[in-house]
């Protein structure tokens, strides 16, 4: 992926699409998010617990999909100032599987200088279970 | 379940309260995980290191739920989170979170009726300044 360069509110078109991003939601990778957010959980950091209490597999905690979508902001944009964002967890994002995160410009406010994105994380079946907003300045 | 008396009793007064010193260690974890590659959040060597703006969504508080609320915490379901950044949240920061309930709604769906609660935590740093604000919409299905 090309390294991202600091943009201006001038920069910005509506309907710009973000760079898409291929999270690393491997369990090895959601143990390190688990032990740093001190949620370890076994259904989040075991296959087989979370199997045992009926999930299809371990899941990605709601608020790693949140700071996923975090970072595909600052890869599209590294200077961005995120006011707000808000993620909408419909289904469980399962581990080792390949995600893919997306967003678009669905807003760009003059006055303020505000930008609003819609968010969202696919999964292999192309379903979204994670959505979201954000509402960014530069 | 009479949703304006729930809102009535419940709402706007601050049930809970959680303290926490942030570590450099979790900072870096956190933001490094969720894939993160810009210095600021993730170098604790640069001079503007601070915690992704999400970060505060990992801070519970003691109790989900005041007491008396005639939910069962464990009946609810996580429907999402939002966060707004008011500062940022530095390494070494002392930092207090302070749970309210902001707000409870029902919505009829097909499947039936769902109750929502808006679980509001504000967060301030040892200087009292304001952080985020972190709602967290709690779910229920088929209440009466």
């Amino acid at each position: 992926m090309p390294e991202a360069t600091d943009k201006s509110f001038s920069d910005i078109e509506f309907g710009e699409e973000l760079p898409e991003l291929s999270p690393d939601v491997s369990l090895e990778n959601v143990k390190l998010f688990a032990r740093s957010a001190l949620m370890m959980a076994s259904r989040f950091i075991s296959h087989e617990k979370a199997r045992e209490s009926g999930l299809p597999g371990a899941i990605v905690p709601g608020i790693m999909s949140q700071g996923i979508l975090v970072a595909l902001i600052h890869n599209w944009a590294p200077n961005a100032e995120i006011h707000n964002i808000d993620t909408i967890f419909r289904a469980p994002l399962i581990v080792d599987t390949k995600p893919v995160a997306n967003g678009v410009v669905t807003d760009i406010d003059e006055d303020s200088k505000v930008i609003e994105l819609d968010l969202m994380i696919k999964n292999e079946k192309g379903e979204t279970p994670v959505v979201g907003t954000a509402r960014i300045s530069l | 379940m009479d949703i304006e008396e729930l809102k009535n009793e419940f709402t706007g007064h601050v049930f809970d309260k959680i303290d926490l010193k942030v570590e450099e260690e979790s900072l870096v974890g956190y933001a490094r995980a969720c894939g993160e590659t810009q210095p600021r959040y993730i170098d604790p060597e640069h001079p503007d290191f601070q915690a992704v703006p999400n970060y505060p969504t990992r801070i519970h508080g003691t109790r989900g739920l005041p007491k008396n609320f005639p939910i069962d915490m464990h009946r609810c379901f996580d429907a999402g989170k939002s966060v707004t950044v008011h500062a940022p949240i530095r390494s070494g920061d002392q930092i207090q979170g302070r749970s309210e309930i902001a707000d409870i709604y029902e919505k009829t769906g097909r499947s039936g009726g769902m109750l929502f609660i808006v679980h509001r935590m504000n967060f301030y740093n040892q200087d009292d300044v304001h952080l985020a604000t972190v709602d967290w919409r709690l779910v229920q299905r088929e209440f009466d």
